[in-house]
């Protein structure tokens, strides 16, 4: 690994993986950075996930020393950690996209035929295809 | 490319598609494969890279420079551009733009993966000195040296964005002229403008708030300065304001030019 590829990984570990500052920087600066890198990433969670709008605060927090697996996983992760306060929208997409796709590592469709509660309602998923039905 | 333009984004694609007299637009060039080309307006398209890493110590991923060079030939593109940065290091990814040293090791890791890309693309290639809220410690070359440098040894064009150089002259407490002096303005392809706000006592370059005065002057002393009329391109990446807004501020681009207006 040349001098450039290692100090590279120790910034970018610094400003998303939690590590610490490399030696020279300037915290203040490389801190603000670090922020502005939350919001963006929160906000693009926000897109790919629009039922957890109004969350960005929590999202930031929760995804501060977190590296990313790509927005929509990100989306993902955060709202399996906070089902129990999930809104009715948000928590209806979390119940929809785990109908259709398997938790954990790379994401797998489900194929065979899954039922889930959702508030007021089920999830009906079979072969790709979901339903949502409501009482 | 001469006149004014804006930055197509899925959000302001009616805006956009509406405008009677466009001169060019841009999009990113990693989101092209998923966009109906019928939805672009019937002017010249540059595909803009934002994830190539042309900056990363590492060489460029033949994929991704595979991506942008389809790119370039789904929309016929006159040039493609890309980032003076690196996005990604040891399996991580930082989700934006991030400044490389401006040394030696550093100009050579951008030459050679500059090269890899041009070797693929059948059009010019130019690069954007992006806006960095810090330096590294150890600088060799100051900016204007650092590109003029890089563009000699690469033939690669300049993606000048006034907005960077008044962030981060801004956040130096630097003359943003004096920096926009320092830069070989002799091989400016074209010019990206975009606003941005304060926080916590430092400029961010958002392209998510209004266009500052500041940056208007800055495409004044441009275009002074570069008298072949360039392409001036508004980019707005959020927060998108009313359509009117957005008409005020590619005219106010338009007569800081000393261009046509576009609306």
């Amino acid at each position: 690994m040349s001098g450039l590829a290692g100090r590279q990984e120790a910034l970018v570990r610094a400003l998303v993986g939690g590590g610490g500052l490399p030696a020279g920087f300037d915290a203040r600066l490389v801190g603000a950075a670090a922020k502005a890198l939350l919001r963006k990433r929160s906000g693009e969670i926000v897109r790919a996930w629009p039922e957890l709008a109004g969350s960005e605060a929590e999202i930031v927090r929760w995804a501060e020393g977190r590296p990313s697996l790509g927005s929509w996983r990100d989306g993902w992760e955060f709202a399996r950690e906070h089902r129990e306060s999930l809104g009715r929208d948000a928590l209806t997409a979390l119940v929809v996209c785990e109908v259709r796709w398997i938790h954990g590592g790379e994401p797998r469709r489900r194929r065979g035929p899954v039922v889930r509660r959702v508030p007021g309602g089920a999830v009906f998923g079979a072969f790709g295809r979901r339903v949502v039905l409501r009482r | 490319m001469t006149g004014v333009g804006i930055g197509w984004r899925p959000e302001i694609a009616a805006f956009v598609g509406a405008l009677p007299g466009p001169a060019f637009t841009e999009v990113v060039a990693e989101s092209l494969h998923h966009i109906d080309p019928a939805l672009l307006p019937d002017v010249p398209v540059v595909p803009h890279g934002v994830k190539l890493s042309l900056g990363g110590a590492g060489e460029v991923d033949p994929a991704r420079v595979r991506l942008l060079a389809e790119a370039a030939e789904l929309v016929r593109a006159p040039l493609v551009s890309e980032h003076v940065a690196f996005v990604r290091a040891g399996g991580l990814e930082a989700g934006h733009l991030l400044p490389v040293p401006r040394s030696r090791e550093s100009l050579d890791a951008l030459t050679r993966n500059i090269r890899l890309t041009l070797a693929e693309l059948d059009v010019p290639l130019a690069v954007e000195p992006i806006a960095a809220l810090f330096d590294w410690p150890d600088d060799e070359f100051t900016e204007g040296e650092f590109l003029t440098e890089l563009l000699d040894r690469t033939g690669a064009r300049l993606l000048l964005d006034v907005a960077n150089v008044y962030a981060n002259a801004r956040n130096r407490g630097r003359d943003p002229v004096a920096v926009l002096e320092s830069f070989p303005l002799d091989r400016v392809a074209y010019v990206h403008v975009a606003g941005g706000a304060e926080h916590d006592g430092l400029y961010h370059d958002t392209h998510a708030h209004a266009l500052p005065q500041e940056v208007l002057a800055l495409v004044a002393e441009t275009a002074r300065r570069v008298p072949d009329h360039l392409g001036y391109l508004l980019e707005r990446d959020g927060d998108y304001p009313p359509a009117a807004d957005l008409v005020r501020e590619l005219d106010a681009v338009a007569d800081a030019a000393s261009l046509p207006r576009i609306t």
